[in-house]
Order: C-alpha cells, then structure tokens, then sequence
C-alpha cells in the first residue's frame, strides 16, 4: 500500500530484501530470515519497552505523590533504568541452600516466555503482523495461564514457607480471574466473527466503531481482570504481601529478581496492547492511519492504557485476597456472562436478520445503558453492608464526666 | 466427612516492620488464615528512661519526654511540665500558656497526619496519601523548626513556660498554616472517605466494643472511635482548654474505620483551636523564672493530658531532692496495644496489620 | 504435510513428549514429576499443530498445561511430605511389564490402523468455526452432558470445602 508522505517507516528494505530472498532462495531461508528478523523486531519493541516503563512508572508515580520521581541520573532521570539494570546486575548471587537447585533458575527464564510470546500476534499495521494466528485470542489466554504456572514453581523452589504461600495466593488469584477475562475477551470474538487479532482489528477498521463502544462492560470487567492477572494495585497481595511475608520473589537476588520485575512491565503492555487491538481499534484511528504510521498509532494506544495502570497503581490502596476473589467470582463473572448473552443476541440479530449495518449504532446505545444499569445494579448490590453505617463520625461539645461506679457493679464481662 | 486437619502455625510480625511502627514483634498463631492467638513482645526499645530520669534533675528531664513519643514530642514535654508545675506550685504566664496550646494542637495534627498516612500506607495505598499528609507535616516542623531549632524532638516547654518566644516569620507562615490546614483536610476527606476499597478494608475490622475499651481503659482516638465521648481536654481542662470552643468526634461502630474518620476530623477541630488561640496571643513574657536544680516539695502527683494517642499522664514522686524519686509515664500506646489481641482474634493477617496501624502505637512510648 | 520442516518438527515433538512422559514415571520428585508432565502436555500440543489442529492446540495448553496441572499442583501440596517421593514400589518388575505390553498393543493397533484424515489437501486449515458447528448441530446433545457435568463438578467442590459448622445448624 502507498502512502502519501514519504515513507522512511514504510520498512522498504525489508520488502526489498523479501523480494529479493524469494526469487533468489528456497521458501524455507525465506520463512527463517522473516521470522529472525521479526522476532529481533519483536524483541527490541520489548527490550526498550521495559526500560521506558521503568522510568514511566518512577517519575509518573512520584508525581502523583507531590514529589518528583528519580531525576538525577541523566536529564530528568531517562537513565535511572539504566542504573537500576547495572545495580541488579552487579549483585551477589543469594541462592539459599536448601531450595530446589535444579528448579530455581528455571522461573525467571520461565516467566519471560508468555510475556515475550503475547507480541507476537499483534496487528502494528495492516500488513505487520508477525505471526497471525487463527485463534489468536485463545493463543494470548493460554499464555497468561502458564505465566501463573512459572510463578507456582518460583514460589516453591524457594522452599520458603512464605514464598509457597505467596505463590499459592498469586495462582488462586490467576485462575479465578481467567474466568471473566475469557468471556469478555470473546466478545469481540462474536461481534468480528474471528478469533484473530488482525481480523478483528479489520473488523473495526471497516465499521469504523471502535468495539470499546459495542460493548462497555466488557472493556471495564477486562480492564479489572487484567489488572488482578497483573498482580498489580489494587490487586497486588502477592508483591505486597510483604506487609508481613514477602512473596513469591524473595528468595531471587540480582538479575533474576530484576527479570521477575521486568517480566511485570512487559506484561502490562502486553495487556495494554491486548485492550488496544481488541477493544479500541488497533493501528487504526478513524482513517488517520493514512496519514501517521499505523505502528505508532498502535505503541500510542498501548502507552496510553499503560498510563492508566500506573495511575491506578498511585491511587488505590489494595483489596484482601479474599475481597479480590469474592470480587472475582460474584461481580465479574455475572456480569461478562450477561453481557456475552446480551451480545450473542445483537450478533445473532444482525447476521441471520441481515440487518443493515447502522444497527451497530443502534447497539452502541442500548450496550451503554444496559451496562450502566448493570454495573450500577451489582455494585449496589455488593457494597450494601459497607454503608449500613455513617461514614462520618459525629461532633460533641461538651463532655460529661461520669461517676464512678458502684462498688460491685462492674462494666463488660 | 471427616475435616483437613490443618495444624496451627506460628508466624512472627517483627520486630523489624516495612511499615513503620518501630521494633514491635507480634506473634501471631495462625489456623489457615485466622489468626487464633496473638501475643505481644515488647521491649526491643527499652532505654530504661524512668530508672535515668531519677539521677537528673528535673528540667534536664524534659528532653526525656521528647524521645519518648517522638512523633508527638510537644504534647509530651507539655504532659511533664505540667505535672511538674502541679507538684512544685508554679504559675505559667498567658503568653506562655496559649503558645503551649497552639504547638500542642500544631503537634497533634502532626502526628496525626503520619497516623493516618501510614494507616493507609498499611491498606496498601502506595504512600499516596502519606505523602500528601507529609506535606502538611512539613509545614508544621518548619514552624517547629523557626521557633526552637528543631524539627522531631523539639524540647520546647520549660517548666513554668516555654524555652523561647517565637521569631517575627513564624506570624505570618502560622496564618498562612491556618487559612490553608482546613481546605487541606477537605481534601483528604473527599479522596480518603467513602473510598470503596478503604470501607472494604478497614470497616467492621478490629471492632472494638465499648465496655471493653472503658475495661481496659483505652484512651484516645480509639476510645472515642467505639462511641464512647470521653477527652481529657474536655473532662479536666488543662492549661487554658476551657477558654476554647471545639467539639470531639465520636465514631459509631469501633472499628478501623472509624478511628481513621475521628483522628481526621480531630485535624480539624484543632485547626479551630490554633485560630482561636493565635486570635488571642497576648503579649508578655513566656516563662516563669525556675532554678535550674527545683526542689519542689515531697510528695507526689499524677498529671494528664490528651496527647495524640491517648491520655498521657505523668506520675512523678518528689523527696525533697533535685531529682525525683520516681517518675513513671502513663503511656497511651502500651495501654491502647493491650486490646490488640481482643481485636485481631478471628482476623486474617492483613487485616491485623490494618489494625495494628489504626491503634497507632509508638514504641518509643511503649517501652521507653 | 510431507515437508521436511514439518517431518523435523514432528520428531523433535515426539522425543519431547516421549520423553517428558518417560520421566513422569522415572524421575524421584513428585513435583518434578508434574512439570515433566506439563511439559509432555505442551509437546502434544505441538503436535496437534503439526496436525492442523490450531484450536485444539491452543485449548490444550489453555486447559491442561494451564489449569489441569495447578489441580495436580495443589493435590500434591495437600499431601503430606512423606507421601510425595514417586518412591520404587513392591511390585515393580511385573507391573512395568504389563505396561510394556499394553503400550506394545496400542502402538500396534496404531500403526495397522488406516488413518482417513478430514478435509485433507496438505495445507493448514483453520478448524475453529468447524469445531463449533459440529458442537452445535450433530454433537449438542454431548455439549450439553459435559456442561451438566461441569456444573455438578464445581457444586460438589463448594459442598466439600464449606465449614462444617454451617452444616450443623441447618
């Protein structure tokens, strides 16, 4: 496709050196540079990412606490990441010596895996994607479901009481919340009729309806859901279980507690990226994606979600694990139920009655309001005992001093 | 059926503590995730002040009090000035008595500020609102600073008076203080109050009954979260207290939430005691003139005051000597800590430190 | 499906599976035992690729690797320690045998057997809408028992866990 303005982004010679490979080479070499040099692509996005993230979340965090973030290493601290990265690294290697030898190097290792692999379906532009899957979207759950795996295994070849605790707490979490992140993530699926990312991407491209309108809940209850599959505020009992344990990172020192660290941030783009192509279009922006390189349009939306995150990591202090669960399973799961049967209905209504497609504007106003009203139904619903008494205490003036009791009477038990 | 038969573990909180309470070691029985037993082992800060304090005299005493509770150290210093004047009989003149007012209450909202921080620094908050609360308390320990040179232990009151008058910019940084505390504490109510996840995590959590905090003689904020409305600066007025109008909350149901909601509006009533305070400053001096080695007569006296934590009192036995003869301290904290085992019973882990920090301990003052 | 890339993948899968299997049985740890058994379970998940099988395959690691193996996880932490060596037992020498023999019988069978496969014209097919049309037309009513029995699953699962003592007021 061409594009009006000149086009260093349009990555021509990649697709010279593709021509070029294929005329010249068997389909093989073709296929293993493609997949070497995407995946270095791939791999850089990530690499640069973690490290931006770093200082995103220091500086954003600390203003939001009235006080500036880290500035002194480099111009407004841009480098910060950096001197993090060299202090972890240079660190002594604590492995404590009765934990399982074999299996304790394996989580950090582990746990990048699924965090590196989520990119690789993405849509960064109409014809960039690196592996476009079929089921896409089953693809990016079965990653989160082993990343909660590779946590269970750091947390029990530590061989720390505190650790298995933590760790057994992080599964608990992750497994409950699967839950309402499947059913919401298929509705998208039911309205773009494929479980592909860049298929759904298209969809909303042709429409031109970001499906975040469609469906309102749907966005929100993932938002929640991938927060807690994060394990980041108001979700994060397992990092901050250290009020009294630590979690399921304490006996990893050095680099490898800075892989669990790193792994945290990329997975928050991953789900960033995961609500960007789903719910909010992609690379595509109304048509601007004429005009700006789609891929930038897409690493835009991911930071803009991410930043969301960061911000509700600066506000909110943390649920129990037993409220988070109890939220899980009472409030979630009915409601992205609902809204997958609400859904199926419109989708059904639209297909087999062959509606015209400004239906779809329709649906934008019934979801809204059908969701408001669902939201605002269970959460009065579930909050009702918080209220049952004031929330504000009362003023006295004037204090009666009271006398003494009689002998042989006694107050209490 | 026959039950998993879990055993009962025993985890220890402490004494080295992420949140920040001092060395206090709790050990905790768990069964799953119900705490079944709790026990206390205090001591890690013992600096045996009682026992030092009878080989000095009884102004060198007063730096004692600072380090005591040293986030409350002016209410401190006050509490033993005052019982000292009690015991020997000596006036303190009005600037000095209003002066000692307004750092009181100024020390009250200061520790105040930190109590509730670090309490929703224990609900998990990532020092959000503790740093916003920091930022009123700085503008406090500057006050603190111009006028005696020192921000946390301050050693302000002097027996018969305070040590120094205040600097000419101290007038106008404590109007600017008070034109700005109230819409501050506005603030913090609007984004801190009917938060969701603050109600999930502190209401009906570390419910403290009535009769047994009149039983155990709990004081304080604590004492007037479970409904009871009972403040020393009320019953027995001390230094000036009954020329000020202002009113004590009361809480309704005992539990953290409310000691939280009491102490933020006890921010606020004594914002109204500084105005009402600094509106009638007299002028004249600020101490009355005292030996440095007093010798007041033997006897014996027991003075209180309301301090931030609770009701702080001062027993001090004289012999006639430079020195007492026994000066023991009524502490808020140790008194306050000995329902803790009452409140976190039948809670989980999370939720007793949620109310260990809605006690707000000092361990300074706990063990002394 | 006679390229040699897929013929390389299908082998690499075969000795992975095979012999993360092979170490479930072997190997002294339990919970090493289930990691070795994840691991068998992502190998089969290849070689449903190799298949065309993408929805099963995913699914598969969604289901099994993900879920199933934190069941096994869990049961194994629930038992006490000294129960959780995958210890030599009495009976191991005629045991092994009867489980050479079944395994020679199945690979047998499974070599003789003429395999038809479905739709097959050598390249990938994307089998997901085909899954969920045969769900819903010939085979619903096996849908439908699963999910009853789904349903019976978790209800059972809250009856053991709750207190006793709620039990005892009713």
């Amino acid at each position: 496709m061409s594009l009006p303005i000149a086009a260093w982004y349009d990555f021509d010679p990649f697709r010279e050196l593709h021509d070029w490979l294929r005329d010249h080479t068997a389909d093989e070499v073709v296929y293993v540079v493609a997949a070497v040099i995407g995946a270095a692509g791939i791999l850089t996005f990530v690499g640069l990412g973690a490290l931006v993230n770093v200082w995103l979340e220091r500086r954003i965090i600390g203003r939001i606490q009235v006080r500036r973030g880290p500035n002194r290493v480099g111009p407004f601290g841009v480098l910060q990441p950096v001197a993090d990265a060299i202090k972890l690294i240079q660190k002594e290697v604590l492995q404590p010596r009765v934990s399982d030898s074999k299996l304790f190097n394996l989580p950090p290792i582990l746990v990048f895996i699924p965090a590196m692999l989520t990119f690789a379906v993405f849509a960064w532009a109409p014809d960039l994607v690196y592996a476009d899957l079929n089921v896409g979207v089953l693809y990016l759950l079965a990653l989160s479901s082993i990343t909660s795996l590779a946590i269970f295994v750091a947390g029990w070849s530590s061989n720390n009481k505190y650790a298995l605790l933590g760790a057994m707490r992080v599964i608990a979490m992750a497994i409950s919340y699967e839950v309402p992140m499947v059913l919401t993530l298929l509705t998208p699926v039911l309205f773009a009729g494929t479980m592909s990312i860049s298929g759904i991407v298209d969809f909303q491209r042709h429409y031109d309806v970001w499906l975040a309108f469609l469906l309102p809940v749907p966005v929100l209850v993932y938002a929640v859901a991938a927060t807690a599959e994060l394990n980041r505020t108001p979700a994060d009992i397992a990092e901050a279980e250290s009020e009294i344990v630590a979690g399921y990172h304490t006996e990893y020192s050095g680099m490898k507690f800075g892989l669990f660290y790193a792994v945290e941030l990329i997975n928050s783009l991953a789900v960033s990226g995961i609500m960007a192509s789903l719910f909010f279009g992609g690379y595509s922006l109304y048509g601007l994606d004429e005009y700006i390189p789609p891929w930038m349009i897409f690493i835009a939306k991911i930071y803009f979600f991410y930043l969301g995150l960061i911000w509700l990591r600066g506000t909110l202090p943390r649920l129990r694990i037993d409220q988070l669960m109890a939220f899980a399973w009472k409030m979630l799961i009915p409601l992205a139920l609902i809204n997958i049967a609400i859904v199926s209905v419109e989708v059904l209504l639209w297909r087999e009655l062959e509606l015209d497609d400004a239906v779809l504007g329709a649906y934008v106003a019934v979801n809204a309001v059908l969701g408001a009203a669902l939201v605002v139904a269970f959460f009065r619903m579930l909050t009702r005992s918080y209220y049952r008494l004031p929330t504000r205490v009362r003023l006295v003036h004037d204090v009666s001093v009271p006398s003494l009791p009689a002998p042989g009477s006694a107050i209490g038990p | 059926m026959t039950e998993l038969r879990t055993p009962p573990y025993v985890v220890n909180i402490g004494p080295q503590h992420p949140s920040t309470h001092g060395v206090f070691r709790l050990r905790v029985t768990l069964d799953g995730e119900r705490i079944v037993d709790a026990e206390m082992i205090l001591g890690y800060l013992h600096r045996s002040m009682e026992k030092l304090a009878e080989e000095r005299t009884y102004t060198q005493n007063i730096p004692f009090t600072d380090r005591m509770d040293y986030l409350a150290a002016m209410t401190g210093n006050l509490g033993y000035c005052l019982a000292v004047e009690k015991l020997a009989g000596i006036e303190v003149p009005e600037r000095g008595a209003y002066l000692r007012v307004i750092f009181a209450e100024l020390q009250r909202i200061a520790s105040h500020c930190m109590a509730n921080g670090t309490f929703i620094n224990d609900c998990g908050a990532w020092q959000t609102p503790l740093m916003y609360m920091f930022r009123e308390r700085e503008q406090i320990l500057d006050l603190f600073e111009m006028t005696c040179g020192a921000r946390l232990t301050t050693n302000y009151m002097r027996i018969g008076g305070v040590a120094f008058d205040v600097p000419d910019e101290w007038y106008p940084a404590i109007e600017k203080f008070i034109r700005e505390m109230p819409a501050r504490i506005s603030e913090y109510e609007e984004m801190l109050l009917d938060n969701e996840i603050l109600l999930a995590r502190a209401r009906d959590i570390g419910v403290l009954r009535p009769e047994v905090a009149i039983n155990a003689s709990v004081s304080g904020p604590m004492l007037r979260g479970s409904g009871i409305a009972w403040d020393v600066r009320k019953a027995e007025p001390y230094s000036l207290y009954d020329r000020f109008d202002f009113d004590i909350p009361v809480g309704h149901n005992g539990d953290c939430y409310d000691r939280f909601v009491v102490r933020m509006e006890e921010m606020r009533q004594s914002v109204r005691i500084i105005e009402q305070a600094f509106s009638q400053l007299p002028g004249g001096p600020v101490s009355t003139p005292v030996p440095l080695a007093l010798r007041p007569e033997p006897g014996e006296v027991y003075a209180r005051i309301e301090s931030p934590k609770g009701e702080l009192g001062f027993y001090i036995v004289s012999d006639g000597g430079p020195a007492p003869y026994r000066w023991h301290v009524r502490s808020p904290s140790l008194i306050n800590l000995s329902v803790l085992k009452e409140m976190t019973v039948g809670l989980s882990v999370a939720d007793a430190i949620v109310t260990l920090g809605s006690v707000d301990i000092n361990v300074g003052e706990i063990d002394r | 499906m006679d390229e040699p890339a897929v013929i390389v993948a299908f082998w690499v899968l075969a000795v992975l599976t095979l012999g993360s299997a092979l170490m479930v049985a072997v190997v002294r740890d339990l919970i090493h035992a289930v990691l070795f058994l994840i691991l068998s379970f992502v190998g089969v998940a290849g070689l449903y690729i190799t298949l065309s099988a993408d929805f099963v395959a995913v699914v598969q690691v969604l289901i099994y690797a993900g879920a199933v193996s934190v069941l096994m996880l869990f049961a194994i932490l629930l038992t006490p320690r000294s129960a959780r060596d995958n210890a030599p037992v009495p009976y191991s020498a005629p045991l092994s045998a009867l489980a050479g023999l079944i395994g020679a019988v199945i690979i047998f069978v499974a070599v003789q057997t003429d395999w038809a496969k479905a739709g097959d014209d050598g390249r990938f097919q994307t089998t997901a809408s085909e899954i969920g049309r045969a769900l819903l037309n010939p085979y619903v009513l096996p849908f439908e028992v699963a999910s009853v029995l789904l349903v019976i699953a978790m209800v059972g699962a809250i009856v053991l866990v709750r207190p006793a003592s709620e039990e005892e007021g009713a």
